[in-house]
């Protein structure tokens, strides 16, 4: 008789949940994550913030599995720190958005499980948000969201940012930080994984505020 | 001048009792043998000017370059052994393009110039840890210009690693003549078209043959577009016309 043989496969890679949003609108962006994080249906902490400043004028939001985006984040402040000795200046928001795409696919085939924003402001003082997937491809963009509210959200902020799917004629003048606080509250009320308190970065060119508002805790 | 040498020169890495490296020291004899290099700042863009030995009538002097773009907003003019330049000057447009790669933006000129400078130095029998290291000093100074997000600006690197940032720069067999007359004339008001001008005027008196659009060689990085530019021959004859 054939011996019947059991391997279980190692996943090194887990989704630990939750929603980051970010959205510019002149010379501001306002990015947002929410400080839930969960294993399965466990929550595993209430008040994780996911979103680590950068520069002066720019931050990373992340979310996919929390290891990874600490390492990331990590990583990237050293690199950045290293820049600073070598060229004098702090990066700027176009710099680092390449920086974090070599970074992400310097890993393409053991990728770090994170789904990043890049938001802050560019050389024009121009509020700015940058996308990325996995492993690195990126594109800049004036609003986005990453995470397991992602689907919730962006129709959104489609409508609100851009106007889509609107009939009347319409421009985006509201409060970037209000929106984002709209949108979470919204998606805490269907993802599960995403609630317990919204954390908003207000960047403009006086410096970075934050602010946060509880969410849902169920 | 070499009196005290006691062999404490065969060593590359050797110091004398005094705190010298002479073979450093003979590394920078080696430039003073070269051809001479200038360099100005000026207040729209950068000019690399340099003279070109042409050593007999059968030498295509358009072989002889001694000028070298390392990026595209990036020149660099050499005065020493012209195959050691080629080395550092590999090793800038690889620094160059891997900023570029890394940060989509230029690199600044003060990086580019201190990245040589850590080249220059590396030199010896080296760990074993990495790509074996050059054996001597690099016999070769240059000069690196251009502009960059904070304006023009010109560097000069030599074999000791030193790295200085100059409004006006001559290297090379005649840099002592050439550098007075630098201290005289520079202005910092100087448009782009007086450097070449001032540079060639100065060349045309400390060269020893008589100066043509053949036995020189200028380029130009202006502030309007950040592009490296060499002159072309009928383009240095008719600022040699107007001198």
């Amino acid at each position: 008789m054939v011996k019947e043989s059991k391997q279980s496969q190692f996943n090194p890679y887990q989704n630990n949940g939750g929603t980051v949003a970010a959205v510019a609108l002149g010379g501001r962006v306002a990015v947002g994550g929410d400080t839930r994080i969960s294993v399965g249906y466990n929550i595993i902490s209430r008040n994780y913030c996911k979103i680590t400043q950068l520069t002066s004028k720019a931050v990373i939001a992340s979310s996919g599995m929390v290891t990874d985006a600490q390492n990331l984040h990590k990583l990237l402040l050293a690199r950045i720190t290293l820049y600073k000795h070598q060229h004098g200046t702090e990066p700027s928001l176009k710099a680092l958005s390449k920086l974090l795409s070599i970074t992400l696919y310097s890993r393409r085939f053991f990728p770090f499980y994170t789904f990043n924003l890049l938001a802050g402001l560019n050389e024009e003082g121009q509020g700015a948000v940058y996308g990325y997937d996995a492993i690195g491809s990126f594109d800049e963009l004036k609003y986005g969201v990453q995470g397991t509210g992602q689907e919730l959200c962006m129709s959104v902020l489609d409508n609100q940012c851009k106007g889509a799917n609107r009939t009347d004629d319409y421009t985006f003048t509201q409060d970037p930080v209000e929106l984002i606080r709209d949108v979470f509250t919204s998606c805490a009320e269907r993802d599960i994984y995403t609630g317990d308190a919204v954390t908003v970065w207000d960047i403009t060119a006086e410096g970075i505020q934050q602010t946060s508002i509880p969410l849902r805790r169920d | 001048m070499f009196a005290t040498k006691n062999e404490y020169d065969r060593g590359v890495n050797t110091f004398s009792p005094e705190g010298r490296l002479f073979q450093v020291e003979y590394a920078l004899e080696a430039i003073k043998l070269g051809s001479t290099s200038i360099g100005i700042t000026c207040q729209d863009g950068v000019v690399l000017a340099v003279e070109r030995r042409v050593t007999s009538k059968l030498i295509e002097p358009s072989s002889i370059e001694k000028i070298f773009e390392i990026d595209s907003h990036v020149g660099c003019a050499m005065s020493g052994i012209l195959a050691d330049a080629r080395t550092l000057v590999d090793h800038a447009r690889a620094e160059a393009q891997n900023h570029r790669f890394t940060y989509l933006e230029e690199m600044l000129l003060q990086s580019i110039a201190q990245s040589v400078c850590d080249l220059s130095l590396n030199f010896g029998e080296g760990d074993g840890s990495q790509k074996k290291p050059m054996s001597r000093p690099y016999g070769v100074s240059l000069l690196i210009g251009g502009v960059d997000k904070n304006g023009p600006a010109l560097f000069t690197t030599d074999p000791s690693g030193t790295l200085f940032k100059y409004k006006a720069k001559a290297i090379g067999s005649a840099a002592e003549g050439a550098q007075t007359m630098l201290q005289e004339e520079f202005k910092t008001d100087l448009s782009l078209e007086d450097g070449v001008k001032m540079a060639l005027r100065i060349l045309k008196q400390v060269m020893e043959e008589a100066i043509t659009s053949q036995n020189v060689e200028v380029a130009v990085v202006s502030t309007q577009d950040k592009i490296f530019r060499r002159l072309t021959p009928s383009g240095v004859e008719e600022y040699l016309t107007s001198l």
